[in-house]
């Protein structure tokens, strides 16, 4: 009251809002206003009639105080743009936007207030000595040069209170509100960031993401008590002090710092799982009833049992390409691996175990299908040259035979393939008696080979280590029918390796002028051929090239080899022909044989002092019982070289022509199945899966080496394909060093992996030389 | 990268894949968990030589050659193990030493990957980046014509409605003669479109349904999931969250058997069942669940023994037209739950569209029409479907509301839209335009997948691998190896974030419209485009 004193003190200017019955306009009230206080007046008294903006932007007084009472009623925007210096009464309500961007005038409405009270107040006051509408306190600022502003009021705030409140404080007493139950209206402070507002009484609800209530301290009390005073004084209800000066009613809410909003009032997800979620469904969650497996999160580098692929060394599983193309099955590659670790000898000897012609075959007449085969061969790398240790086989050193025992096995024919199956069987420690028709051991190696595609000395050791070994040998045994039934009477088994003696003649007017390969080559070894100037070959094959060579060997000059297609000749054969200058012809057909040599389809002759018919041979079956089948003029046998009569075997050329090697692999598979038989297991193939090449790493080699120095640089440089060369590498790479070596006995190891360290990167068979290491998909989890 | 030695046709070199492997030496520390993640196994452990030639400074002397070999990641190149582009190498890399880059020219692998005779088949996406929606603009920003609303400020509430609605007084009449009218669900307009238990994984399925359920109890928005066609988990069948669950039947009827063993059981009425007549992705293309999916919980929930292949094929056996599904299929689904729950048809999008709206707008069965766009995602399907068959939503949805509106029944039978909406990312630009358009609401998978679970496919042909049950997400996998990946709640509490953030831009579309409880359906005037011949056949403005 003490305001209003000083002002009644002072004379006051009044305005009245209608001359002369007519209600002035907002803009002419507004210049009226501003010319009193420009011409000094600082009491004013308005008479509204609704006129707009009343009391607004007064600062052409300066710093001297300017005191304006409303009577009648006030428009919109009272005191809008106040000043500080301004000081406004409203001696009843007021309509909307009161105190709209006030900049510090003191505004006090005896009444209520319409909507919007004190939008975007910046400084001043406002008193309100009823209750307000709806967004009041909206948009307050606080610039931190001034005080804050302050909107009290009496009674209560309408709707959307306190909207996007930036600053200042709003009390809301709560006093003859006007909605008892809820004093601070529908949904207030939304968007609020600043400022705090006292209320007294009940609400329902306010916007949590914005606000917050806290505890009124000592002295927000203080300043609330003190302050309450004031407006109580301002408004005239002085009386209501002890009333509303009691601290337990209020409540302080305050605007939430940025770091201090929330998304929303929820609950977090895992508790909404146990609360909400399996207490509906069920322990377990949506599927617990249809699987008891873990579903608990994982990480995505996994180990143990949680890895998709998991790393196996599968040593020796595979056989390197070298062992599985060589058709006597001989490991190379573990030969090598002796040479590596020193054991030369042992590399060497090792050869015996699956063949009695190491040095013979392996280290001159076999074409090496090994060499062919060799994996680096695929990485363009000269492959490992194993007839370096074929030919050092021939100082192998025989092991100790066991005793004989008194299962007996007849062998009928001693060439590459009867002497490949006796020598296994008796290895074994079987009894086996041979029976060869001719004079000599060794069948086609003996009798026909050309003796300078080796020295003789070679076959004459391999041969007298032979007959060490297998003394029950009849040679010029030729049988019949009935002698092979007896002997399966007399033996376990009979095995047929009688080769293929028969040339094959050409239907061919003349043909009985011509010599068969195989007596010539015989003839030829014999030094009895004498072929003369001009030889024609008809047969361009390897058999036929051993023809051009030896004839030309025995001073034929003019060689001719014939043949009705490409010619298969190929290897040590073909460069032996070529290089005695022999001429091959295809594709020519002969009509016939003359006297004077060759006459073709096509009316050519071709001068001939000796023709040879090199066709290739088929078996003399004259002698076979009928209780063994025959399929195309060769005996028929199965995989294992069973024939059709169960006691009797057959292997080599009788079965199907092939090279040396071929014979004497069968000669082993053959042995290898009599002794399961004679064990009673039943007999099966052992050969293992080759390995696939690009398992081996070829990176680790040198390819500028083209031909070994010694068997050390061979055993090097072989990346021994699908057995471990224990080189470490996985357990190095290993980047989890999950694998280890682990020592067994008898000098063997292994290399193990811990499952609970292994992420299955696959490292391992990427950088394994061998081939060992493999990555598998890990057993499905269900 | 091909040793020496023959080539094929199929031999190709990394340059001809679609996928490069980027490896830095340099920064590689040979750690293992790029080959270790590798879904398709794409790269190894690499074994390489290096040969050093240093001759000396005055060529005195010979220069010493040496060869090495190092270590480091190789890219496989044979079609089988193709990159794939999903880039988990990158993602596990210490060193950020590794990560797929794309070819810079179209990719020799394309024609290579249909060995023994197979078309390419993939999960994902059209590969077609781009989408006319995203294109649309919404220019009727209403300031001082009409009451503009403030999205942060004002309260809204946008819903839509699931199911017939008839005129009152049609209804009035309908009540009087059949006593009984169709059912109408107030729904939330984002619906979650129809992907299998099967196609995703458990955890995948699970998360999704339990941010549903948050989202209806916590959040309060009524946000409704479809099951796709794998069956529904007995559990969730005789729980109250059915109530969040539109359950779908396919030409499979897979796990159907359970839900009829449930009826008696049920707490809750479904919110409504969706015939699945074609999906926008692959239409005409059925689906394959492949045998590896079907482990025993796949078997159990959808009814069949485990490890066999699921077949559904593209059309429903028995059902010859349009007449007859609608009166065999809709009706029957009406009688299970005693007529309470609204049945309504999914297509494909398709130019016979109208043909099938047409027969519905004269069935007061039919619940409303949902429309699955080209730009759709999917588990499985032939390369050649997914690319090559389809229908734009765009057109199709104007298509059918123009033609409502020509019968006086636009707010009677609701359309919804799917396939491609947020294709590349703008959810709720693309919903709204298509509820301007004229859908009441959209459907969408492959967003939320994105979205809740971190989904690697985009449209330039990444990951594509949801068929061959090796999603390096665990989406769609069914291998606990993999699943286990994604964590439950994690997924639940995404789905959450997805709808709040959806419904804040949606708020921001249509406030300025003024609308802030009634969605702004069919109302195109406020839809602009830069493309004249767009604009006109879409019935929507030009604007430059």
């Amino acid at each position: 009251m003490s305001d209003r004193k000083t002002s009644s003190a002072a004379s006051v200017h009044f305005i009245p809002g209608r001359v002369d019955g007519q209600r002035i306009g907002s803009r002419i009230l507004e210049e009226q206003i501003q010319q009193a206080v420009a011409r000094g007046h600082r009491n004013l008294q308005i008479e509204a009639y609704g006129q707009h903006g009343i009391g607004g932007r007064l600062w052409r007084a300066s710093s001297e105080e300017v005191f304006i009472q409303i009577t009648g009623h006030a428009g919109q925007r009272v005191g809008s743009m106040g000043f500080p210096n301004t000081m406004i009464e409203i001696l009843g309500p007021t309509s909307d936007d009161v105190g709209w961007l006030n900049a510090g005038a003191r505004i006090t409405v005896l009444g209520n207030a319409g909507n919007g009270a004190a939008n975007a107040m910046a400084q001043g006051k406002i008193y309100v000595a009823g209750s307000i509408g709806a967004r009041g306190m909206t948009m307050t600022k606080h610039n931190p040069r001034f005080d804050p502003p302050e909107l009290w009021v009496l009674g209560s705030a309408g709707d959307y209170f306190g909207e996007f409140m930036a600053g200042g404080t709003a009390v809301i007493c709560g006093h003859e509100a006007q909605n008892p139950d809820n004093i601070l209206g529908y949904r207030p402070f939304v968007g609020m960031v600043g400022g705090r507002v006292f209320f007294r009484g009940p609400h329902q609800g306010y916007s949590q993401f914005d606000a917050r209530l806290v505890p009124i301290d000592n002295e927000q009390w203080d300043w609330l008590c003190g302050q309450l005073e004031v407006f109580l004084d301002q408004i005239g209800r002085g009386e209501l002090l002890a009333t509303l000066s009691q601290r337990q009613q209020w409540q302080l809410l305050v605007a939430r710092s940025p770091h201090e909003k929330i998304a929303r009032p929820t609950i977090a997800m895992d508790a909404f799982y146990r609360q909400a979620w399996e207490k509906e469904l069920g322990a377990g969650g949506l599927i617990g009833d249809l699987t008891t497996l873990d579903r608990s999160p994982v990480a995505v580098i996994a180990t143990g049992e949680l890895r998709r692929f998991v790393p196996v060394w599968e040593n020796r599983k595979y056989a390197a390409p070298c062992e599985a193309t060589c058709p006597t099955g001989i490991p190379v590659q573990e030969r090598w691996r002796l040479v590596r670790e020193g054991r030369i000898d042992e590399a060497v000897d090792l050869a015996l175990a699956y063949t009695p012609f190491p040095a013979t075959v392996c280290g001159y007449l076999c074409p090496n299908l090994c060499m062919q085969a060799c994996t680096r061969q695929s990485g363009a790398m000269a492959p490992v040259d194993i007839s370096r240790l074929g030919r050092a086989s021939i100082t192998a050193q025989l092991p100790e035979l066991p005793p004989e025992g008194d299962r007996k096995i007849a062998v009928i024919g001693a060439g590459p393939a009867g002497l490949s199956v006796a020598w296994q069987l008796r290895l074994k420690g079987h009894q086996v008696t041979i029976y060869e028709r001719t004079k000599t051991l060794g069948g086609k190696i003996t009798a026909m080979v050309p003796e300078n595609r080796l020295p003789q000395e070679v076959v004459a050791e391999e041969l007298a280590r032979l007959k060490a070994v297998l003394p029950h040998v009849h040679l010029q045994q030729p049988l019949q029918s009935e002698d092979i039934e007896q002997l399966t009477r007399d033996f376990d088994f009979v095995v047929l390796a009688t080769g293929a003696q028969k040339p094959r003649t050409l239907p061919v007017p003349g043909s009985e002028r011509a010599v068969s390969a195989l007596d010539f080559l015989k003839a030829a070894k014999q030094g009895r051929a004498k072929p003369g100037r001009q030889v024609v070959i008809i047969g361009a094959g390897n058999v036929g090239c051993d023809v051009a060579a030896e004839a030309h060997r025995l001073g034929a000059q003019v060689i001719t080899l014939l043949d009705v297609q490409q010619p298969a000749s190929f290897g040590k054969e073909r460069q032996a022909a070529e290089a005695a200058g022999a001429t091959f012809r295809w594709p020519v057909l002969t009509r016939k044989i003359t006297a004077r040599g060759v006459t073709l389809t096509s009316g050519e002759q071709i001068a001939a002092d000796t023709v040879v018919i090199s066709i290739g041979d088929v078996p003399d079956l004259d002698f076979l019982p009928d209780s063994v089948a025959v399929e195309n003029g060769f005996i028929k046998v199965n995989d294992l070289f069973q024939t059709t009569d169960p006691k009797i075997f057959a292997i080599g050329d009788a079965v199907k022509p092939g090279l040396l090697t071929d014979a004497i692999g069968a000669g082993r598979v053959a042995a290898e199945t009599i002794c399961d038989l004679l064990q009673g297991v039943t007999p099966q193939t052992r050969l293992r899966e080759m390995i696939p090449r690009q398992r081996v790493t070829l990176e680790y080699f040198d390819p500028r080496i083209t031909e070994f120095s010694d068997l050390d640089q061979c055993g090097s440089q072989c990346s021994s394909c699908g057995t471990c060369r224990d080189c470490g590498i996985c357990e190095q790479i290993c980047p989890q060093h999950a694998i280890s070596r682990k020592q067994l006995k008898d000098n063997a190891y292994e290399y193990v992996v811990d499952e609970n360290l292994c992420i299955g990167c696959g490292f391992c068979a990427g950088a394994c030389p061998c081939g060992v290491w493999d990555l598998v998909e890990n057993s499905p989890m269900e | 990268m091909q040793p020496e030695g023959s080539i094929t046709p199929s031999t190709l070199s990394v340059k001809d894949l679609l996928w490069q492997i980027s490896w830095n030496k340099d920064k590689c520390s040979l750690c293992g968990k790029c080959t270790a993640v590798c879904p398709v196994n794409a790269i190894e452990l690499g074994v390489f030589r290096k040969r050093i030639v240093q001759p000396p400074a005055d060529l005195l002397k010979p220069p010493p050659a040496v060869y090495k070999t190092y270590y480091g990641i190789r890219q496989k190149t044979d079609p089988a193990y193709n990159c794939v582009g999903c880039a988990m190498c990158n993602l596990v890399c210490p060193n950020d030493a590794i990560m797929p880059c794309r070819s810079d020219e179209a990719d020799k692998q394309r024609f290579q990957i249909d060995r023994g005779g197979q078309p390419r088949r993939r999960g994902g996406r059209r590969n077609a980046p781009g989408s006319i929606l995203d294109r649309m603009k919404f220019i009727r920003i209403s300031m001082l014509t009409d009451p503009a609303l403030d999205a942060g400020r004002h309260e809204f509430e946008l819903r839509t409605l699931l199911g017939r609605v008839l005129p009152p007084e049609e209804n009035l009449e309908f009540l009087k003669t059949n006593g009984w009218i169709p059912p109408v669900r107030e729904i939330y307009p984002l619906i979650i479109g129809g992907m299998s238990f099967g196609a995703l994984s458990p955890t995948m399925w699970e998360g999704l349904q339990m941010g549903v359920a948050y989202l209806n109890e916590v959040i309060g928005m009524p946000v409704r999931i479809s099951t796709g066609e794998g069956g529904c988990p007995p559990r969730l069948l005789r729980s109250r969250f059915l109530k969040y669950v539109i359950l779908q039947i396919a030409s499979g009827y897979f796990g159907w058997d359970e839900i009829i063993h449930a009826l008696p059981e049920m707490k809750e009425d479904p919110c409504a069942i969706e015939i699945k007549y074609g999906q926008g992705a692959k239409p005409g293309d059925g689906g394959l669940l492949m045998w590896y999916k079907v482990n025993r919980l796949i078997a159990s929930i959808r009814g069949v023994p485990a490890g066999v292949s699921l077949p559904s094929p593209p059309t429903h056996q028995t059902k010859y037209s349009i007449e007859e599904a609608v009166a065999k299929m809709t009706q029957s689904m009406y009688m299970a739950w005693g007529f309470r729950v609204p049945v309504y048809p999914k297509i494909s999008g398709t130019s016979t569209a109208l043909a099938v709206l047409n027969n519905l707008t004269r069935n007061p069965y039919a619940a409303g029409l949902a429309i699955d766009g080209e730009d759709g995602g999917t588990g499985a399907a032939y390369n050649v479907s997914m690319n090559h068959m389809g229908h734009p939503i765009a057109t199709n949805i104007r298509d059918c509301y123009l033609n409502l509106v020509k019968l006086g029944m636009q707010n009677q039978l609701p359309l919804f839209a799917g396939g491609g909406v947020g294709k590349s990312g703008n959810l709720a630009a693309n919903a709204a335009a298509l509820i301007m358009l004229g859908a009441s609401g959209v459907q969408t998978g492959k967003y939320i997948m994105q979205a809740a679970a971190g989904c690697l496919g985009s449209e330039s042909d990444r990951c594509n691998i949801c068929n061959i049950g090796r999603c390096p997400k665990g989406i769609t996998s069914q291998d606990p190896r993999l699943y286990r990946r994604l964590n439950v709640e994690d997924v639940a509490q995404r789905v959450v974030d997805v709808f709040l953030s959806f419904d804040t831009e949606l708020k921001k579309i249509v406030a300025p419209l003024g609308r802030s409880t009634s969605l702004p359906i069919g109302m195109s005037d406020a839809l602009g485009i830069d493309d004249y011949n767009a604009a006109r056949r879409l019935s929507i403005k030009y604007v430059v």
